[in-house]
């Protein structure tokens, strides 16, 4: 099998856990009390009004029948309406969706790239201080919750320095007419990495300590293997072999670890948005809930699902890559 | 005789004791689990702190349940039985803000009902404790009896609960939780369930993968062919015989959902007001970030120390039960 047939092949894959992932929201969305017609028109509205929204939003039919429309319409790319902000669920999910991927994606490309020299640093003088160090920061990293950080943060940096602003994350390619204090697009980019950086950090703390962790640890294994003797013992220099000969092959636990804390670091989003005040899924997610708009609510939990599921599926195929004997199906 | 592949857990243990040199040692069992991370000091240290943080929760729960916060009351002045001399946003003790110097009587100061914040704290211990073990309960039944069926009968069974608990990984679990928590209601023993159902693929992928290992080995096939029950082979044999690292995943898992729990009651799912919890004090101390930075300081660190705690018990215990990390 080659690369794009493997790639394919996993698409193909995730569509039942797609469909799980409607159900569970469905019968979870089905199962919330109170009505949101209630909700819409306020207490005691006139009868012909209910059934007016209630026949508009399909409440009045039995909820298999819902189901199997929402499971058609989610296949033609209808996510429904929401009702509170009176527009596509599609619509609202694609106007909030790139903030957060902004979001989660910077905190991915942190934890990495400070994890990875960190994990490989600590591998090199396992037990000596530098390790110490790298490991009591991991640990820390591991058992701080990230809205936490995201507070110490905005007290320090925003309340008591100013370096940076505490609320709110502009897109860097918005239209620098809609961005204050900003007049070209550089000016909306610079204002858009100034308000970044402390979300980004919180969020990415977590992900930085689990990497540094399993690059760690990966890298102390890969580092006793026989090849790595072998090429102690024809002379190769320590710094070739940690380059060339131990990295590659301690990468793979590592990408298997950012696939798997993708999960976390989208839930984590949601509190970093509330910490920050971003306007990007998480907090959308909330005020569906606090306004009980089911289709809104099982667009955005599908939504993060969906996010999850590619970014398992990009994990995979860079695991197939590094790792070619997986594509090729002999283990 | 002890050896090895010996399925009992504890008897295996007690009886390694007794035996002479040249027997190879268990290496499953309580006994011998407790032997090794004596010798570990990092595993040491988790233990005193995991330990501590638990005697402080078990503490607030006695005063709680028996005295109705009677004891604290008397250590911890409580503004709302008077509410005239309610002192809000009180700095610790040696500092100074816009609402006047710390007190004596408030040493971490006071949130912005006047309310003491160490005397919180200390009630939040026992919510977080309660949610933490909870929570990973629940993940650990849940997994363990998914995962042994799963492994030990393979097939279509193994199939749909597989793609069940993918399907439940797929979805991010604070979201999950949140849509959960709304479906079934917001407190915390929704919290607990919630968190719980999302911790069983951790459980579950760990416990099947040790089940398929298991279940080649000669004792089971023995087991099998002397004609013990399924449900007895896997009750008395894969279980006991998954039992290291397991502990070890739970450990950690607690504080996982201590961090998880925390960060629900900071979105407002999970304990509801008056009921102090960490994440939701944590919550209310946003609006007074500017004049009273310490009100958002002491119960993130109080969050830091206690999963800090689990986490190098964790690891200990890792390093304590992995021969291979261990030499």
């Amino acid at each position: 099998m080659g690369l794009l047939r493997y790639t394919l092949w996993r698409l193909a894959q995730s569509i039942p856990v797609l469909i799980g992932i409607i159900t569970i929201t469905f019968f979870l969305a089905n199962q919330i009390p109170g009505d949101p017609v209630e909700i819409m028109l306020g207490p005691s509205p006139a009868q012909e009004q209910v059934e007016a929204i209630q026949a508009r939003y399909g409440l009045d039919r039995p909820a298999h029948e819902r189901y199997l429309t929402y499971l058609a319409g989610v296949a033609s790319g209808d996510l429904g309406q929401s009702i509170y902000y009176d527009r596509p669920v599609l619509d609202m999910i694609l106007l909030r969706l790139p903030v957060t991927l902004y979001l989660t994606v910077s905190a991915f490309m942190f934890a990495i790239v400070t994890a990875i020299p960190l994990g490989v640093l600590s591998a090199k003088r396992r037990n000596k201080p530098a390790d110490h160090v790298s490991r009591i920061v991991s640990l820390i990293g591991v058992s701080t919750p990230s809205f936490w950080i995201g507070l110490m943060l905005i007290i320090v940096f925003a309340f008591h320095l100013g370096w940076f602003p505490a609320r709110g994350l502009p897109l860097p390619w918005a239209d620098p007419a809609d961005i204050r204090g900003a007049e070209t697009q550089l000016e909306v980019i610079r204002t858009s990495l100034h308000h970044l950086a402390m979300p980004m950090v919180a969020l990415g703390t977590l992900q930085m300590a689990q990497i540094t962790r399993i690059e760690r640890s990966s890298m102390v294994e890969s580092l006793q293997g026989e090849y790595v003797k072998l090429a102690r013992a024809y002379g190769v220099p320590e710094s070739k072999i940690v380059r060339k000969h131990a990295f590659q092959v301690a990468q793979l636990p590592v990408i298997t670890i950012i696939g798997l804390g993708l999960s976390t670091a989208l839930g984590g989003a949601v509190l970093t948005e509330t910490v920050f005040e971003i306007q990007g899924m998480g907090r959308l997610i909330i005020t569906a809930i606090n306004n009980q708009d089911y289709e809104l609510i099982m667009g955005t939990t599908f939504m993060f699902g969906v996010a999850f599921v590619i970014g398992v599926i990009i994990t995979d195929i860079a695991y197939a890559y590094i790792d070619p004997r997986v594509a090729y199906g002999d283990e | 005789m002890a050896t090895q592949t010996d399925p009992r857990t504890d008897d295996g243990a007690a009886a390694d004791d007794e035996s002479g040199p040249g027997e190879i040692e268990a290496r499953v069992g309580l006994r011998y689990t407790l032997k090794q991370v004596k010798r570990d000091t990092t595993a040491r240290i988790g233990i005193y702190t995991v330990g501590f943080v638990t005697l402080v929760a078990l503490l607030a729960a006695i005063d709680y349940y028996l005295f109705d916060y009677a004891v604290a009351e008397t250590v911890w002045y409580n503004p709302v039985q008077d509410p005239d001399q309610v002192q809000r946003l009180l700095p610790p003790v040696g500092m100074e803000n816009q609402y006047g110097p710390g007190v004596i009587e408030h040493p971490m100061g006071t949130d912005h009902r006047g309310r003491d914040i160490l005397g919180r704290l200390f009630y939040g211990t026992r919510i977080a404790i309660t949610v933490g073990f909870m929570a990973t309960g629940i993940g650990l039944v849940g997994g363990t009896l998914i995962g042994a069926v799963s492994g030990y009968y393979g097939g279509w069974i193994d199939d749909v609960l597989q793609r069940v608990t993918e399907t439940i990984y797929a979805i991010p679990f604070l979201v999950l939780v949140i849509a959960f928590m709304t479906a079934f209601g917001r407190d915390l023993t929704f919290a607990m369930i919630g968190v719980g159902i999302t911790s069983i693929p951790v459980f579950n992928r760990l416990i099947r993968s040790r089940v398929v290992s298991i279940r080649e080995e000669d004792y089971i096939e023995a087991a099998r062919a002397a004609g013990v029950k399924d449900r007895n082979i896997i009750l008395r044999h894969i279980i006991p015989n998954s039992f290291a690292p397991v502990l070890v995943q739970a450990t950690l898992q607690i504080g996982v959902s201590i961090l998880i729990v925390a960060g629900l009651s900071f979105l407002g799912f999970g304990a509801q007001p008056p009921t102090p919890s960490w994440g939701q004090m944590l919550s209310a101390s946003r609006n007074y970030m500017l004049p009273a930075p310490t009100f958002s300081l002491f119960p993130g660190i109080a969050i830091l120390i206690t999963v800090i705690g689990f986490n190098i018990l964790g690891d200990g215990l890792q390093d304590a039960l992995d021969p291979r990390i261990n030499n």
